[in-house]
């Protein structure tokens, strides 16, 4: 476990790119910037639909993407990967080394910008802000599952990106509006069923139970870290490297 | 005028610690290939390595780098055994504590300083005092200066060396270097071969590979060819050399009698065939040195003028080729 804190230190410093994170702050100012132009209006009593809209359809699965997606992926694609690979240090370590750090960085970008958002809207109409925390409460456990979730991809496929946007997209957007079973494999909907329980509300008729929705987000995770250490476990370079 | 290189600096204090007993063979394969689909990359080689600087010699796409990715345990074998410090080193990260490995592809943390690079190598090491580690080896490559540097600005033999440091910082007893003078000037090259050396009289285990010819000669004892994927002769590096030169050689040579010239040097013994081709004579030759050394002689002697001569499979692809079919 020593290793675990070099480790860290270097995945940070690998993803703190000035162009990553400029993209980042951009794309975590965008609900902020929504916020301020619906307080500027006067508010709005649907304050949850916004922050789902917004923060936990978009910016949360986007920004985790980006970052969990290269917390393993970019050091695969360019080979950098061996470096960390040909060590005495347990394939899990370097596994969840790479999560901690997409979880982290995933939630610190997107937390603060959350919480302006959620005060802006959420005390616009003088009501209560307690549904809107909750809903970033519930965030921050649907952002880990994200970030853990896209790391792992990152591990195994070149294309994290792609398969990302269409699970966000296609499967979380679409299916899982059409589809029954499919809400079961959606972060989403777990993370909307926990924001509703939270904000003492019953879940919405598309969100899965509190109970459910929490099993799915630690399966989440924990399926990622399993998955992520048995790929390097099994890593092996590419012909031609 | 001819510029003299300034001297190459005295290696910085290699790693002095003595290298724990090696077994004979700290590299062991077996049978071992590796195939892609279709494509075997690595067939059927096997051979054992023990202390010393051993060269893997073959053109590039000979299936070096896979060869070198089997015993670093980042390629699991599709067939047969490899055995790295008497473990199967695929799947076992213990065994990275006997090794130093120098990959080929040039890419490193380029947000790291070199310093950075050797002292998180060091780390991962586990190493008790990370940072004396890594000050020693940045000095052991002779890259101090730039220690402090981001590795993006570094040139490609600067990133060969941050590399090399980060392979010896916890001085393994086995190091594996895959193409390692790549972009290296003379003066780093010498002083990188002037290392190896140091450390392989230390009795550690060295395999490096290189399509050079001249960089095997002059720092490996052992050599193993390797051509298309098959390990084409493998030994003393001075008997490997005397197979390349004593193999049948062929010139082509133009000159102002071909038929006559043929004709006297049948008569010479090195001499085992002659032909005429598209105009030209073309000579077959058992002994390059004999027969280089007698042309001239016959050709004086016969009153022939020579125009050209050319040997006409002195590539180091047609050597490995000819060292496969033997």
């Amino acid at each position: 476990m020593r290793a675990l804190g070099p480790l860290v230190r270097v995945t940070v410093q690998s993803l703190l790119g000035r162009r990553r994170i400029l993209l980042m702050l951009l794309l975590v100012a965008l609900p902020v910037l929504v916020g301020l132009a619906i307080r500027l209006g006067g508010g709005r009593a649907d304050a949850a639909v916004i922050l789902d809209t917004l923060v936990i359809r978009t910016v949360l699965p986007l920004v985790a993407l980006v970052i969990g997606g290269a917390a393993l992926g970019s050091e695969i694609e360019d080979g950098t990967v061996v470096y960390l690979l040909v060590k005495p240090v347990p394939r899990w370590v370097v596994a969840l080394a790479k999560i901690v750090v997409a979880v982290g960085l995933t939630l610190v970008l997107t937390v603060p910008p959350m919480l302006v958002t959620a005060v802006l809207i959420g005390t616009a109409t003088g009501g209560s802000l307690g549904p809107s925390l909750a809903f970033v409460l519930a965030a921050i456990a649907g952002g880990a599952a994200y970030a853990s979730v896209f790391t792992t991809l990152g591990a195994l496929t070149t294309r994290a990106l792609v398969v990302g946007l269409a699970y966000t997209l296609l499967w979380e957007g679409v299916l899982a509006g059409l589809l029954e079973g499919t809400r079961f494999l959606s972060i989403r909907q777990a993370t909307l069923g926990i924001a509703a329980a939270l904000g003492g509300r019953d879940p919405d008729v598309a969100s899965l139970e509190p109970t459910v929705s929490l099993v799915v987000l630690v399966l989440a995770i924990a399926s990622s870290f399993v998955l992520a250490t048995v790929a390097l476990q099994r890593f092996q370079v590419r012909a031609g490297d | 005028m001819t510029a003299t290189p300034p001297p190459a600096p005295a290696p910085a204090p290699v790693p002095t610690r003595p290298a724990p007993a090696a077994s004979v063979a700290a590299i062991e394969l077996e049978h071992v290939s590796r195939w892609y689909g279709n494509v075997v990359a690595v067939n059927d080689i096997s051979f054992a390595l023990g202390p010393g600087v051993t060269g893997l010699l073959g053109p590039n796409g000979a299936g070096k780098s896979t060869l070198l990715h089997l015993i670093a345990g980042l390629l699991a074998p599709s067939a047969g055994q490899v055995r790295l410090a008497g473990r199967r080193p695929f799947g076992d990260p213990t065994v990275y504590r006997d090794v130093g490995l120098v990959p080929e592809r040039e890419a490193i943390q380029p947000y790291l300083t070199g310093h950075q690079f050797a002292l998180l190598n060091a780390e991962l090491q586990g190493l008790p005092d990370a940072g004396a580690a890594a000050d020693r080896a940045i000095a052991t490559v002779d890259l101090t200066e730039a220690a402090h540097r981001q590795i993006r600005t570094y040139s490609k033999g600067m990133r060969q060396r941050a590399k090399l440091a980060g392979a010896l910082v916890h001085e393994p007893r086995i190091l594996l270097l895959d193409e390692p003078f790549n972009g290296m000037d003379p003066r780093q090259r010498l002083h990188m071969m002037t290392l190896l050396r140091s450390m392989a009289a230390a009795g550690r285990v060295i395999l490096f590979s290189s399509h050079i010819l001249e960089e095997v000669e002059r720092l490996a004892e052992a050599v193993l060819v390797v051509y298309a994927g098959r390990l084409a002769a493998s030994g003393d590096f001075r008997s490997i050399r005397r197979l390349m030169t004593d193999r049948p050689h062929r010139f082509t040579i133009r000159s102002s009698d071909d038929r006559r010239l043929a004709s006297a040097l049948l008569g010479q013994p090195a001499v085992f065939g002659a032909e005429l081709v598209d105009g030209l004579l073309a000579v077959h030759t058992s002994d390059f040195a004999a027969f280089t050394r007698a042309l001239a002689g016959v050709a004086r002697d016969a009153r022939i003028r020579l125009f050209e001569v050319a040997p006409t499979d002195d590539s180091l692809e047609s050597v490995f080729s000819y060292l496969v079919r033997r």
